[in-house]
């Protein structure tokens, strides 16, 4: 590994953690859309900030950017506060404005200025390594480390503060609010971090994969856990690992590094979608058959259990006719059988002494 | 709370000239609500009627167009701790991932303020509040894994913990089973018979004489607020109501009378 793809991935690694950190409160508070808002709307204030100071390096494109990303918000809720729009028509119908207007100001008056409309939407991370830290002839890294680090360590500042005001505020507003919290307060803090990382993160990854690396990892650890903080941890560390593997992903491939990133967390994603233990679509689908498994064998023992002490039996017994096909009653048989619920002798079917007790159980209710 | 709620002249909760509106919707209309210390009061009205929007406007989670909210004779903004507050249970997405006892320890945030975390002492009285609403077993369980009533017991002992003096319910008995009904009645009772002051929106006009000692009856504007026995009647119903309801409380008394 050489010194340059060191830097790559660590300037990555810091980006990714810092976007899933405010991410996982994004995707709670189903605003995950305003990522997309903010990380357009930035170019605008990164514009505007440049005429005011005239230079591409100055930390006033970082404030400009943050404060056009807050205001994107404010306009996004002034508009969806009218209550004449649905809140996701407000959030297309602004952000599009807003950089429009800024890629309307790039062509028209700063063309000759190196800020072209590949690298706002995709980013350059490869070319994070050649602008360094050098302080008085000493080589510290590449700038974007110091940064991103910057913000990462400012978002865990924020998230470590303000934990439970987050926690209570987005669970329930109205509570929050009666409880002398406030939450709109609470909201703009969010959204000027989220802006701040945006606009860090857009210069690594670019506009468009920032939403990746802000949405995908949260929503990764939220269908695998129960708690907050494991969820923003998780999150975490699925961004991690995709700047990691999306890294040597592009390296082998190669292909655009950002790409490969947001890549891999779409696939980190549909691995979980898929295989999530309790949530997951395969975990749904066990569940499922489980329980109509649970509710055939169930029924069968009922019915045998019914018919022992001499009552009226709705369904055959011999559980054919009980269920919709042989196949089907032969299995749900076949585990009864396995489970010592009930024997199978000659002609029918008997309750052995475990399964006349749970026949009594579901009966009785226990 | 020494001085506070005992004195029977100032009422735990005064609304006076309440007016909200939502647009050009007038939602609440000049609302003058005196509520007694110590007193457990149902708002009832029909769909519409501004009994959420009563309870919000109280905290100023809406926005009033005019009026005045006072508690034990303070500003509501200067007494919000002696207010605890339960939200519809709809009102929020249980799949968040939080525990029942988390949940609780909510209650403890209005005390502990800005910053501080909850410590020892916010989780005990977690799980004293849980114990009080028979949760105590559930304290770990995810709130995704409740029932509605289950739900409903969790908001209870969040607002338990809050150590206040008026609760503020709405619609408590929304969606839950029997059981927690009556639970969350003795609960309520109990609360009341200790000095509280307790305001719920309540929808089973069946159930208004059994559980509450004052009713505000309520249509946009108050149509009448005071001791059941004097203005839940028929007439008083038939004015918010309209035809749209086919309780009469005098036939119900009458038959119970027989």
């Amino acid at each position: 590994m050489s010194p340059h793809q060191l830097d790559i991935q660590l300037v990555a690694v810091i980006v990714a953690a810092s976007c899933s950190i405010p991410g996982a409160f994004l995707v709670l508070r189903r605003m995950s859309m305003m990522t997309d808002a903010i990380s357009h709307s930035i170019l605008l204030g990164i514009i505007l900030a440049f005429f005011l100071v005239g230079d591409l390096s100055s930390p006033f494109l970082i404030i400009g950017a943050a404060a056009s990303g807050v205001l994107a918000i404010s306009l996004i809720e002034a508009v969806n506060r009218s209550r004449l729009v649905k809140k996701d028509a407000s959030i297309g119908i602004v952000f599009p404005f807003l950089f429009s207007v800024a890629v309307i100001l790039l062509s028209k008056y700063a063309r000759n200025v190196h800020i072209d409309t590949h690298s706002v939407l995709l980013g350059e991370i490869a070319f994070a390594p050649f602008n360094r830290l050098i302080v008085s002839g000493m080589d510290l890294g590449p700038v974007s480390a110091y940064v991103m680090g910057s913000i990462l360590l400012l978002n865990l500042l924020f998230i470590s503060f303000f934990y439970k005001e987050l926690k209570v505020s987005t669970f329930d507003e109205s509570f929050a609010s009666s409880i002398g919290f406030r939450p709109r307060l609470i909201h703009y803090l969010l959204m000027a971090v989220v802006s701040l990382t945006c606009v860090g993160a857009f210069d690594a990854v670019g506009s468009i994969l920032v939403i990746a690396l802000i949405v995908i990892p949260p929503c990764c650890a939220y269908l695998l856990t129960d708690s907050l903080f494991r969820m923003i941890s998780l999150s975490v560390l699925f961004g991690i690992s995709a700047a990691i593997s999306g890294f040597w992903a592009a390296n082998w491939l190669d292909v655009n590094i950002a790409g490969s990133m947001a890549f891999v967390c779409g696939v980190f994603f549909l691995v979980v979608f898929l295989f999530a233990p309790q949530r997951g679509l395969f975990g749904i689908m066990r569940e499922k058959r489980r329980q109509r498994m649970d509710f055939a064998e169930a029924s069968l023992l009922v019915s045998l259990y019914n018919q022992e002490k001499g009552e009226a039996v709705k369904n055959h017994p011999d559980s054919r006719g009980m269920f919709r096909s042989a196949d089907f009653a032969s299995k749900v048989v076949g585990f009864l059988k396995q489970k010592g619920e009930i024997a199978v002798t000659g002609g029918g079917l008997f309750l052995t002494e475990r399964g006349r007790e749970r026949a009594r159980m579901t009966v009785e209710g226990r | 709370m020494s001085g506070k709620g005992e004195n029977p002249v100032t009422p735990a909760v005064r609304v006076t000239d309440l007016t909200v509106a939502y647009g050009d919707k007038t939602v609440l209309w000049d609302i003058d609500l005196e509520i007694p210390g110590g007193s457990m009061v149902a708002v009832v009205g029909p769909n519409g009627a501004g009994k959420t929007t009563l309870i919000k406007s109280i905290q100023g989670l809406v926005p009033r167009v005019a009026g005045v909210v006072s508690i034990h004779g303070r500003p509501y903004e200067k007494q919000r701790k002696e207010v605890s507050y339960v939200p519809q249970r709809g009102s929020v997405d249980w799949d968040f991932p939080t525990s029942v006892v988390d949940t609780v320890k909510m209650g403890t945030y209005g005390d502990l303020g800005w910053i501080r975390r909850p410590g020892r002492r916010e989780h005990e009285k977690a799980l004293g509040a849980l114990e009080k609403v028979d949760m105590l077993e559930f304290a770990q369980r995810q709130i995704s894994q409740l029932s509605g009533g289950q739900q409903q017991r969790v908001f209870l002992a969040r607002a338990l913990v809050q150590s206040a003096s008026v609760y503020l319910l709405d619609e408590p008995f929304q969606g839950v089973d029997a059981t927690t009904e009556k639970a969350i009645v003795t609960i309520l009772k109990e609360l009341v018979a200790g000095g509280k002051t307790v305001l719920a929106v309540h929808h089973d006009l069946n159930t208004v004489s059994e559980y509450y000692e004052r009713i505000a009856i309520l249509n946009v504007g108050l149509v009448a607020a005071g001791r059941v026995e004097d203005i839940f009647n028929s007439e008083n119903l038939m004015k918010a109501y309209g035809g749209k309801t086919s309780f009469f409380p005098e036939r119900k008394t009458a038959r119970r009378a027989v």
